[in-house]
Formats: C-alpha cells, sequence, structure tokens
C-alpha cells in the first residue's frame, strides 16, 4: 500500500527578477511502513519537498498524494506529523504541556492527556523535566520533547527535516536510538530529510538521492540492514562501508556540481 | 552574608543621600538668610516649601489637624467632621484619582491590546487603519484634554476618557509589533498539529504577544496617571489634580508638595504591582540562559 506519492513535483521561486527552480520533476512513492531517507546537497531542494508534502509550501507543478488522496495546499493531513529542524517548543509552556499541546488542540480531556504525555516523557528520557520550561533543556533534550509532542498525537505518517542537525555527533546517534526505538514498535511511514549519510544509512530503509539544484531524483538505494538497528554497532560493519562507498560516490558528484554557481 | 552586608551598605548609603536632600532643603535658605555672603540663595521656600512644611500641610490635607494646628483625633468626632466638611481631602483625592487611574488604564489596555492584535493578524486592517493611527497617535494627547471635559463634564468621566486616551495607543503599538513579529516556527508547528485560525491566535499568538504587552504596561500606568491628572487640572471637584490647583491658587507650595509626593508613592507602588505581576506571568522567560548539561 502507498502512503506518500509524488509526481512531477516541481517549484520555483522568483528571486531578483529571475525565476529560481528549486525542485524540478520530482517523483517517487513510498509504501507504508517504510522508513526512508531523502538525502542531498546542501540547497538540493530536499527539505522543499519535504514542505510541499507537509502544505507549508505550494508546489509550482505536480501533484501530491497522502493515502491515495490528492492533497490539498494549506489543509495539513490530521495523519501526518512533522518535526522541524530547529526545535519549535513554545518558550512559554512547560515541557509537559509542549508535549500535549495536539492533544489539547483535539479537545483530549486532561486525565488522559496527562496520562499520555507521561507515556511520551519516559520515552524520551525526559520524565523528570515534564514541569521545567523548554529554555532550561538542552538541544538534544529539547529536540526529544519536541520529536515527542509530534508522536503524542500518533501520526502514521512521520515528514522530518534534518531534525537532528543541529546536535552534536554523540548527542545525534542517542536520537537515533530513541527514533529507531519508536520506529520499531509503531512501524510509521517516515520521509526523513537529511545531508548526513551516516544518518541516513542508520536509519533508512531505502534512500533517495536527490541531485544539486534544481533537485531532481538521481538516485536511490536499498538499505538492507537487519533490523532492529544498533544504531552504534552498525557504523562497524563491513556491509555500512560498502553501502557507504557506494552511496558516498553517487552523493560527491553531487556536492561538486553543486558547488559550481 | 557578604550579600547581607551589601545590601545594608546600599540602603545606609541611599539614606544618606535622602536625609542630605531632606536637610539642605530644610535649612539651606535659612543659613543663605543668616549668612548671604557664604551660603548661595538656593532654595526659597515661597516656591518649593520645606520638609516640615510639607509635613504640616500633609497632617492638615489628610484631616489629622486641622488648620489651626489640633490633632482632630483628639476629639471623638472631629476627624470625622473634618472629612465631611473639607469634601478633596486627601483620602478622597487620592481614592478618585486611583480610582480613575485603574479606570482608565483597564480600558486603555484592554481596547489597545484588542485592536493590535486585530491589526497586527489582518494584514487588510492593519492597512486600511495604518494611516488614521498614525495621524492620530501623533497629536500630543495632552491637547485633547480641554475638549475631552468639555464633553464629558466635570465629574470622572472625563478623567477616565482623558487617561484613556494616554493609554491605549502606547499599548496598541506594542502589541501590533508584538503580532507582526510572532514567530512563523510556532505558527506552522500549531497549524501541523491541526490547529485551528482561532487555535493558533488562543495558543501562539496571544502568548508570544505578552511580553510585548507587558513592556508597554510600566509607562503606560505612568501615562494613565498623567491622563487623569490633567484632567483634573483643566475641571474637576475632587482629585490629587485639583489638590494642585487649589493650593496653587491659595500660592502654597507646600499643597502643590504633598500632592506631588502622594503622586510619587502611587506611582512607585502601581509600577511595583505591575513589575511582580510580569515576573509571575512571564516567568518562562526567566530560565532563559540556563542549561541542563
Amino acid at each position: 500500500m502507498i502512503r506518500i506519492e509524488v509526481r512531477g513535483l516541481g517549484k520555483s521561486f522568483p528571486f531578483q527578477g529571475a525565476t529560481i527552480e528549486a525542485v524540478s520533476g520530482v517523483s517517487f512513492a513510498i509504501a507504508k511502513g517504510e522508513f526512508v531517507a531523502l538525502l542531498g546537497p546542501s540547497g538540493c531542494g530536499k527539505s522543499t519537498v519535504l514542505n510541499m508534502i507537509a502544505t507549508l509550501l505550494r508546489p509550482t507543478a505536480g501533484e501530491i498524494y497522502i493515502d491515495g488522496e490528492r492533497s490539498r495546499p494549506d489543509r495539513p493531513h490530521p495523519n501526518v506529523g512533522y518535526v522541524f529542524q530547529r526545535d519549535t517548543l513554545f518558550p512559554w509552556r512547560t515541557v509537559a504541556d509542549n508535549v500535549g499541546y495536539g492533544l489539547e488542540l483535539k479537545g483530549i480531556r486532561r486525565a488522559e492527556r496527562v496520562e499520555r504525555v507521561a507515556a511520551c516523557l519516559a520515552q524520551a528520557g525526559l520524565e523528570h523535566f515534564g514541569t521545567a520550561y523548554p529554555s532550561a533543556l538542552s538541544g538534544g533534550m529539547r529536540q526529544r520533547a519536541a520529536l515527542m509532542r509530534t508522536l503524542v498525537v500518533e501520526p502514521q505518517i512521520l515528514l522530518m527535516d534534518e531534525p537532528f542537525g543541529a546536535l552534536d555527533t554523540h548527542t545525534k546517534i542517542d536520537m537515533h536510538e530513541v527514533l529507531l526505538n519508536i520506529w520499531d514498535r509503531e512501524q510509521q511511514t517516515v520521509l526523513f530529510v537529511t545531508h548526513d549519510l551516516a544518518e541516513a544509512l542508520t536509519l533508512a530503509d531505502r534512500i533517495i538521492l536527490l541531485s544539486a539544484r534544481p533537485g531532481r531524483v538521481k538516485d536511490s538505494f536499498e538499505i538492507d540492514f537487519p533490523r532492529p538497528r544498533d544504531a552504534v554497532t552498525l557504523r562497524e560493519t563491513p556491509r555500512y562501508a560498502e553501502l557507504f562507498s557506494q552511496v558516498w560516490h553517487s552523493l560527491g558528484e553531487e556536492f561538486m556540481r553543486g558547488r559550481r554557481p | 552574608m557578604t550579600s547581607l552586608r551589601h545590601n545594608l551598605a546600599l540602603f545606609g548609603w541611599q539614606m544618606v543621600i535622602v536625609l542630605s536632600v531632606l536637610v539642605v532643603w530644610q535649612w539651606a535658605f535659612e543659613l543663605h538668610r543668616r549668612m548671604p555672603a557664604l551660603i548661595p540663595d538656593l532654595f526659597d521656600p515661597y516656591f518649593i516649601s520645606k520638609p516640615s512644611e510639607i509635613f504640616d500641610q500633609f497632617l492638615v490635607l489628610s484631616c489629622l489637624k486641622t488648620r489651626m494646628g489640633d490633632w482632630t483625633l483628639a476629639t471623638p468626632d472631629g476627624f470625622s467632621r473634618c472629612l465631611a466638611r473639607f469634601d478633596n481631602n486627601l483620602w478622597f483625592a487620592t481614592w478618585v484619582t486611583l480610582k480613575n487611574t485603574f479606570y482608565g488604564f483597564i480600558t486603555g489596555v484592554s481596547s489597545g491590546f484588542v485592536l493590535g492584535l486585530l491589526l497586527g493578524r489582518s494584514r487588510r486592517l492593519g492597512e486600511i487603519f495604518q494611516p488614521s493611527i498614525t495621524a492620530v497617535n501623533s497629536i500630543p494627547r495632552i491637547a485633547l484634554a480641554p475638549i475631552i471635559v468639555l464633553a464629558f463634564g466635570i465629574g470622572d468621566t472625563s478623567k477616565v476618557v482623558t487617561s484613556w486616551v494616554c493609554v491605549v495607543f502606547m499599548v496598541f503599538y506594542n502589541v501590533f509589533a508584538g503580532a507582526r513579529s510572532v514567530d512563523e516556527g510556532f505558527m506552522n508547528a500549531a497549524r501541523l498539529l491541526g490547529a485551528s485560525e482561532w487555535q493558533i491566535t488562543r495558543t501562539v499568538v496571544i502568548p508570544s504577544t505578552m511580553a510585548w504587552l507587558f513592556a508597554s504596561l510600566t509607562p503606560a500606568i505612568a501615562n494613565a496617571l498623567i491622563g487623569v491628572i490633567v484632567g483634573e487640572f483643566i475641571g474637576a471637584e475632587h482629585g490629587i489634580g485639583r489638590l494642585i490647583i487649589e493650593s496653587e491658587a491659595r500660592g502654597e507650595a507646600s499643597g502643590m508638595m504633598v500632592a506631588v509626593l502622594i503622586l510619587m508613592v502611587i506611582g512607585v507602588i502601581l509600577s511595583t504591582l505591575i513589575w511582580r505581576l510580569q515576573a509571575y506571568l512571564l516567568r518562562w522567560q526567566a530560565e532563559t540562559g540556563r542549561g541542563v548539561e
């Protein structure tokens, strides 16, 4: 069953009188429960693709289907959760109130909210920080809370826009473990945008490689590591090195192309 | 321990400054009269009175002493008779001024807040009203006071309206700027979690505008008081502003000084209250910059 499908997706922006093509003719389909990484050099339009699927941006060409239904601009799909590049926790709410925000919007009563929030906080190792304000938390903890704010409403499709891009390597691997744990249990359909190949290999079933601007689908790689995966030991296996160099070669070409003006 | 000693020293120095001002105020002119060659003509009590006179005047205006110098509390009904005879006594004048300031402040802040939110969030309304608001805002508010008193009479209403005029624009501009600068990321996060436009306004726009609103409240309370006092100058039966005008007519600097000092105390108390309220409502800001790791 196909959950996300994009056909001939394109986006151009007006820029200083000219038109810049950010994304052009992007087509792919993601099956239910599949974890797909959208990989590409900086500025290749991978976040633009994701934001169009999330209805944050309006495509200038092509179509998007969620669960076979054509997605309408400005009308977020209730089954889709989104995790931002920088954490967008509300600084005026405590961590628990941030995580419970989506439930509050749905009008779920307090007792159930408290219970579900507590379960989410425990999953993210934040059980002692529910009453703290986000400003008191470290970057990694904030991003975990932001992830839980998205997951608490149990979306079946997850769109993630370089959610761990601002974290240091160790915190990032911690986050990978948290995410893999959750995914092993919930089996959401995930589209994960990143420029970090190691991250894509650790997490994804499949990597879709975008070319330098204008972004087009250049290549697709099946990542066949067995599940459940261990984010740390995975990197020491020979298969990891093999896949890494295979994708790296293709990605490297785009880095070089992207550098030229 | 050091912090206690530090605070004591601080308090000591502050007291020294206050006392020396009082001492100079009280005796400088006296000394000048005795030794004109040595001490310059500093403070003429005709214009600025002096602490002892101000204190006496305070007792008289607050009905604690009669003009003859007798304590009203010495006789059973002296105090209440004085209050009844002297209808703009300090207690009643303070009450009237405070009440009108409060109403002016509350109406000004709430209407400024709603207006700022509406015009800040609706691009179209903002564009339509921007020129007229800029035009009205460039009128010195005080210039409207005589018109307002003419229109609303010398009762409390005109004071509340003057006060409102002095508050509303300041709050409006702050909230307007705040509503315009709400973080897009917060709005998108709410929208993608399924928030309706009204839910976004309630849970994202209003909380993130609060800091801007509070930034305007301390000057707003000061302006509310200014509005009431000016309204009372133009025409009133009661109030601290009225007390100042009456004292001026009698050429009594001490009465004016009592009124000014009372206004100072009111101003300090009101801004402290706002500051407390702000510290509580914006407590999430206080933790900024503290990390756990």
